[in-house]
């Protein structure tokens, strides 16, 4: 079929990108791997000792990106942030929520309200304020309008030792598929990357548990746990960029080959 | 109502019920009585703090003389069938629609397994097909009921050692005040004509879930939407 439009390259160029939770892991490879593409990345990181020197070692590699202190679980400083970054970019194209707290081992029957209370405040009131104060400026971006929700394998799966997770994560998957239905109008496209990756959070968790690290890469066809910027943040790339315009609602499970349920 | 075909294999079991103030819920309440259970109707509005819910559980075991086996979760708080375009959503709704709808569901699972630890039990999520399919407007709803279908997911998985199972049953929207229809978000028309009738169609499967049958059966969604959502 023919087509009157120039090819697309995936480039980011002169875009601008928000990536919540960069201040490290998966977070940190979407900011890197964005950046690389051309777009400029703010590393939204609740603390500075994390995030400035991510943004730094951007920089570094001539690229841009900036660190704004955020606290995903405040409408205020969410609100903050997206001004910031509009007003230091003049707009804001690419919303990416990863941030998350909460991934203690626990039984459900014992479920504090205090562990749900940070599964629930990261996972979904961050993809909340992310979509919801984000949105007049994705809406003026258009078919360049993106947001995108980091969630989980487990967020399909249930899980047996953190069970609280996967329903935060869920809630995500869906957020994604009613937003992508309500938003569609607007040219903006709304997807999940259920990455597993080696990450700080994961690492420790090997740490205490070395068996979990033979189980996940005996059950990845690939045989290897991801990276975070190469593997997590190329896919996330591609999903904010041109290539993926026709690409909503959808959850891109970037874990090696091990969940294949969708 | 009409009852259900099927026998009666819940007999001598005690269910609860919740949300069994709108009609689907108060349909398979009516099936599970039906099949031979001593049925609690609890209202949506006594899940929402854990002290009434408690009570609600503990005065349902000593009315229908004996613990819970059977949990039916229905309960919705009103607020979240509403449709609203998503930039119009505030902090108020968020937490009235996805904080409620998921603390009512967890002090369910909660207060369900205190009365099934050691014996064994069901629990149905009722899961309508929306949060899989998504829906326009109904952001906070969709959000918060796939969180109740993986909630069931996890609880399956940590309960299956003590003989507790846990599924959803995935009903049309039509069954829902929330102006959606299965062909607003599918293609396809329902293979078996319509939604179904909450007592005669979706009923039997809620005994069957509830039941002996389905012991081997958990962490499954079952779409009893009139053959639309083939998922997975």
């Amino acid at each position: 079929m023919s087509s009157e439009r120039p090819p697309t390259t995936g480039t980011l160029d002169g875009r601008t990108a928000v990536v919540t939770g960069a201040g490290q892991g998966v977070g940190e490879g979407i900011a890197r791997a964005l950046a690389a593409g051309g777009a400029n990345v703010v590393v939204a990181a609740r603390r500075a000792e994390t995030g400035e020197p991510v943004a730094a070692a951007i920089r570094a590699r001539g690229e841009r990106a900036v660190c704004i202190v955020t606290d995903v679980t405040s409408r205020e400083s969410m609100a903050a942030c997206v001004d910031q970054t509009v007003e230091q970019f003049g707009a804001l194209e690419i919303m990416v929520h990863n941030a998350f707290r909460g991934g203690t081992p626990h039984r459900l029957e014992e479920l504090s309200p205090e562990l749900w209370e940070q599964n629930s405040r990261t996972a979904v009131w961050g993809s909340y304020y992310s979509a919801v104060l984000a949105f007049p400026h994705l809406r003026a971006a258009g078919a360049r309008g993106r947001l995108i929700l980091i969630t989980s394998p487990s967020g399909v799966e249930g899980s047996v030792n953190i069970p609280i997770y996967s329903p935060v994560k869920a809630a995500q998957r869906a957020m994604a598929k009613s937003l992508s239905r309500e938003w569609g109008e607007h040219g903006i496209t709304v997807n999940c990357v259920a990455p597993v990756a080696e990450t700080p959070a994961l690492v420790s968790a090997f740490e205490r548990n070395p068996v979990l690290k033979e189980r996940i890469e005996a059950r990845t066809s690939l045989g290897r746990i991801g990276d975070p910027e190469h593997d997590i943040g190329a896919v996330t790339r591609f999903l904010a960029s041109d290539d993926a315009g026709y690409v909503t609602g959808q959850t891109i499970v970037c874990d090696g080959g091990s969940f294949m349920g969708l | 109502m009409s009852d259900p075909p099927g026998g009666r294999t819940l007999t001598g079991r005690v269910a609860v019920v919740t949300g069994a103030e709108r009609p689907l819920a108060a349909g398979l309440a009516h099936a599970l009585r039906s099949a031979g259970a001593s049925v609690a109707e609890v209202p949506s509005s006594e899940l929402h703090s854990r002290t009434s819910a408690a009570t609600a559980f503990t005065t349902a075991a000593a009315t229908l003389g004996g613990p819970v086996d059977i949990v039916v979760h229905g309960a919705v708080p009103e607020i979240a069938f509403e449709a609203i375009d998503f930039d119009q959503v505030d902090d108020a709704r968020w937490d009235a629609v996805w904080e409620a709808t998921m603390g009512a569901a967890i002090h369910a699972l909660q207060l369900g397994f205190e009365q099934m630890r050691g014996r064994g039990g069901r629990f149905v999520f009722v899961t309508p097909t929306v949060s899989m399919s998504g829906a326009a407007r109904l952001v906070p709803y969709t959000t918060a009921v796939e969180g109740i279908r993986l909630l069931a997911k996890s609880a399956a998985r940590q309960w299956g050692p003590d003989g507790i199972t846990v599924n959803c049953l995935a009903p049309a929207p039509e069954h829902f005040p929330i102006g959606v229809a299965s062909i607003d978000v599918s293609l396809a028309p329902p293979a078996l004509g319509g939604p179904g009738d909450a007592v005669t169609d979706l009923g039997p499967i809620a005994v069957f879930l509830a039941g002996d049958a389905s012991h081997a059966l958990t962490g499954a969604t079952l779409c009893a939407d009139g053959g639309v959502w083939m998922a997975p």
